[in-house]
This record gives C-alpha cells, sequence and structure tokens, in this order.
C-alpha cells in the first residue's frame, strides 16, 4: 500500500472540517500516521510513531486549545459515511465495535451500546472513533521466517507470536502468510497453501470480502469468522498447509486446533501479553502451551520500533520459557 | 353550419379529453403507488437478504421499476448519497421526495407515508430497518386499495362528466 494511501480511502469518508484539517498536514506527520482519534467535544488527535499531535483547522496544532473540535453530529455523519449509510448492512461488524475500512484501515467505535438478552444488539451515540491506518511491512517477518520454516522438513512449526499491544504482531503475522504462501523459488522454498482466518478483519484487511493487503497468491482468507469455526471450515474445504489465526485463545479454538494438527496443517498465531504470567489467564492458550503444542515462540517489542524480535524460543526451551521464562534459551 | 358542427365537435374533444386526463391521473397515481409498493418489498429484500448498502440497493431497486418517475425517485436518492456532499438517507430520501412532487400523481397523503418511511433510513438495524420498511409498505397497501376504489368509481364519473360537459357547452352556445 502507498504511503499515503489512506488519504485515498479514509479522508472521504470524514466530514469536511477535518478533511481539510488532515490535507493539511505535514507530509511527514501525513506518512507516519498510525490512528486518527476522534471523540465527541474533543480536540483531533493524531498519533504517529513519533507521538501524539493535536490537529487544527491548518495541520497540526500547538496545543489542545487550538486543536479542531468535534461534535456528536459529526461522528455520526462519519458512521453513516462508513457504512454507506446503511448501518444494517455492517451491523454484525458494528456489534464488535468496529469497522473494515477501504484499503485495509479499520475504524473503532465507543458510544452507546443497546442490549438484548444480556448481548450488545447496537452501538448508538457514537461519542468516539478511532480509524487505525493499515501499513503493510513487506518483508517486516524476512529475519523470522528462518526460525519458523523448516528447509529440510519442509515444514512449518507450530509458532505463537506474543508482544503487547502495537508492538507489530499482526504486521509480522500478514507477512509471515505472505512469505509462506508465495514462496521463493531462488531459495529453495515452495509456496504453501496458507488458510487465514480473520475474525476482525485485521490480518488481510479484507472490505467486501476482498483482501486489501498483499498476504500472498495461496492464501485463502475466511474473513468475518470465529476462529474456531473458520479455521474447521478451511481445514474441510480449503485443505491449508498453514492455518494463520490472531489471538487463539478460547477453549473452542484449542479443539480446532487439534483438529488442525491431525490434518499436518501447521498453525501460526499470536497472544498479547509480554510474558507466561500475562497469558496464563487465558486457559486456551494456557493449555497449548502446557501440552507443548507451539514449537516456536516468537517474542515481539517496540524496543527499536515495531516488530523489535527479543527472542525466539525453540522446542524444549519454549518449555522452559512457559515455566521458567529463561531468556538464556533463545533460539 | 359546417363551422358550427366543426365547433361543437372540437368542444366535445376537449372536454372528453380533459375526462381523459383525469381518468390517467387516477390510475397513474394507482400504478404509482403499486410499484411504490414493490420498490419497498424489494428494498426489504436487498436490506433482509443481502444487507446490501443502501447506494447500490437504491440503483437495483430503481432497475426494476416500470413507471420512468418512479425509477428517477430511486436513481435520484443513489446519486445524492453517492454525492461528497451527503448527510444521510433520510435527508437524500426527503430531497428528492421535494423535487420529483410535481412529476408523480401522489397525493400529499401518499407522500406523507414516503417521507415517514425516510425517517432512520439506513440508521437502524437490520430488524428494525425491516419493520420499517414493512410500515410503509403496508400503510401504501391501504392507499393502493383506496386510490384503485376510487379509480373504478371515478373512471366511469369522468368519461361521463367529460362527454356531459362537452355537450352541455355545445348546447348552451347553440
Amino acid at each position: 500500500m502507498g504511503e499515503r494511501g489512506w488519504q485515498k480511502h479514509i479522508v472521504p469518508l470524514l466530514p469536511p472540517r477535518i478533511r481539510t484539517a488532515l490535507a493539511a498536514l505535514p507530509p511527514e506527520v501525513a506518512r507516519e500516521l498510525e490512528e486518527i482519534r476522534l471523540r465527541a467535544g474533543q480536540p483531533l488527535l493524531l498519533q504517529t510513531g513519533r507521538g501524539e499531535f493535536f490537529s487544527g483547522e491548518r495541520g497540526v496544532a500547538g496545543s489542545a486549545a487550538e486543536a479542531l473540535r468535534l461534535t456528536a453530529a459529526e461522528l455520526q455523519q462519519v458512521l453513516l459515511a462508513m457504512t454507506e449509510f446503511s448501518l444494517y448492512a455492517r451491523d454484525e461488524e458494528l456489534k464488535r465495535g468496529y469497522l473494515a475500512l477501504p484499503g485495509g484501515h479499520r475504524a473503532g467505535f465507543a458510544g452507546r451500546t443497546v442490549l438484548e438478552d444480556g448481548r450488545v444488539k447496537l452501538l448508538r451515540d457514537i461519542n468516539a472513533v478511532n480509524i487505525r491506518i493499515a501499513r503493510q511491512i513487506k518483508g517486516a517477518a524476512l529475519q523470522l521466517l528462518p526460525h519458523v520454516y523448516c528447509r529440510q522438513k519442509k515444514r512449518v512449526y507450530h509458532t505463537l507470536l506474543v508482544s503487547p499491544p502495537q508492538a507489530g504482531k499482526t504486521t509480522m503475522l500478514r507477512d509471515l502468510a505472505r512469505l509462506l504462501s508465495d514462496g521463493d523459488a531462488r531459495e529453495g522454498r515452495p509456496g504453501l497453501k496458507v488458510g487465514i482466518v480473520d475474525e476482525r478483519s485485521e490480518i488481510a484487511g479484507c472490505f467486501r470480502g476482498e483482501p486489501q493487503l498483499d498476504v500472498g497468491m495461496r492464501t485463502d482468507v475466511l474473513d468475518g469468522c470465529p476462529k474456531a469455526e473458520g479455521m474447521m471450515m478451511l481445514i474441510r474445504s480449503m485443505s491449508p498447509q498453514v492455518l494463520v489465526a490472531d489471538e487463539l485463545g478460547r477453549p473452542e479454538d484449542v479443539r480446532a486446533v487439534e483438529e488442525a494438527v491431525t490434518t499436518g496443517a501447521s498453525v501460526i498465531t499470536t497472544a498479547h501479553g509480554e510474558n507466561p504470567a500475562e497469558l496464563i489467564k487465558r486457559p486456551g492458550l494456557a493449555y497449548l502451551l502446557e501440552n507443548a503444542f507451539f514449537e516456536r515462540v516468537v517474542v515481539l517489542s517496540r524496543r527499536h520500533g515495531p516488530g523489535t524480535i527479543e527472542a525466539v524460543y525453540a522446542g524444549e526451551a519454549v518449555r522452559k520459557w512457559w515455566r521458567t521464562e529463561d531468556r538464556s534459551n533463545v533460539g | 353550419m359546417w363551422a358550427k358542427a366543426f365547433g361543437a365537435m372540437l368542444i366535445l374533444s376537449a372536454t372528453i379529453l380533459w375526462g381523459n386526463m383525469e381518468i390517467a391521473k387516477l390510475r397513474g397515481r394507482l400504478r404509482q403507488l403499486e410499484e411504490f409498493r414493490l420498490a419497498l418489498r424489494l428494498l426489504a429484500a436487498e436490506v433482509g437478504y443481502t444487507a446490501t448498502p443502501l447506494p447500490r440497493a437504491l440503483e437495483q431497486v430503481a432497475c426494476r421499476m416500470e413507471t420512468e418517475a418512479v425509477q428517477s425517485f430511486f436513481l435520484s436518492v443513489t446519486r445524492r448519497l453517492q454525492g461528497a456532499a451527503a448527510a444521510d438517507a433520510g435527508t437524500a430520501w426527503l430531497e428528492t421526495a421535494r423535487c420529483l412532487q410535481n412529476r408523480l400523481q401522489l397525493t400529499a397523503k401518499d407522500w406523507a407515508v414516503l417521507s415517514r418511511a425516510a425517517a432512520g433510513l439506513g440508521g437502524l438495524g437490520r430488524e428494525d430497518q425491516l419493520k420499517q420498511l414493512s410500515a410503509a409498505e403496508a400503510q401504501l397497501a391501504d392507499h393502493a386499495a383506496a386510490a384503485a376504489a376510487q379509480a373504478a368509481s371515478g373512471e366511469k364519473m369522468w368519461r361521463y362528466l367529460g362527454v356531459l360537459t362537452g355537450m352541455a357547452v355545445v348546447i348552451l352556445l347553440l
């Protein structure tokens, strides 16, 4: 995706005042933009890799007082434009609090929830919108590939990517899927059939079912589907060699993973957290780690920017890391 | 003599034409009400079964309309929604109704029903949207039934009225 591709996809969905403000942004801010935060009655905030900026009518504002303040009506207008004036068409996504946008970008929403039988039926009276700019970094996982792919056996290890939020897990996962799917004839690495279960449309950035980000030529994407159900569907219908899913952790996910293993598919997934103490809170994931399912655990951080590989645990070292978090066994 | 006969024929033709125009209006209203009912049912199907976003759903509905004025209505709403200045679907619907009111044979009461259909259009969840479209369609069905009865009795009346008015004028002038 082009560095400023977000402007083509996102700006037309915004009210005129915000369009003007974003058009006046300095190129370096526009290039590095990660999030656009819109809150009713609050200043327009922009998040980049270098920090947070206020946005005024004529580009970056020096303080909150000079920044553009948004109204609830403008936020409602944003929601309507993002759903093509058809909330009913995206109500399943809205129940989960986000919308996939063209170009692979996403918008998260907060507001008043309407409940039915204790479950969210509708999100209304929107008071905050967080637009997350998707950035595909091709080659982000090149460094990781030799740890995940076994040349001799020509197979992919069951791999878990672990990191705190916004440390590049999904970017890494997407690029791994692309690299494994495309293969590399020069390196003698054949392309593999990859199946992605993209429950929150984050990995492939699907819009109307079509991947907006490059996830490889042999990749099948099941968009907006619960992970456990999606994995079973892909196994039955697309016979993937590699199954990719974000954030496994529920008990039903574990059953699907176990089923995947019997078909010979390798599983690559991610988990929020920095250490085993945080991961143990997710029973499904804890079960898989306890039973040494994962052959590789990759710990990522933002230390040198998103996607910094802190450690790669292999084989027995995974078990030790899980039990003792011993960092001396870095692969 | 011939001039008088020719004049009488002209007067009679004019009043018959006037009667036929009134009949056409009655039939036109009925046809348009039925077309709007069909359109709302098709729109409900697009919303309920395929969750098609409004601009595309309305365009597809327009393609299946036979009456040019009703087709224009749905195409116009679509164009307004696709424009950069669109605020919401309800506003686009009401603005279109205002612009095309004179091109259709509908009454103020019919327009009131169609305007109510615009309230919350596109701004509701699927179930609520379907309920709203269904309620508007049911109201239009009542209007269509009344229009059909009115057309059945009105047609005869306007046909006689056209001929009799013409004859009365001719007799008065003779």
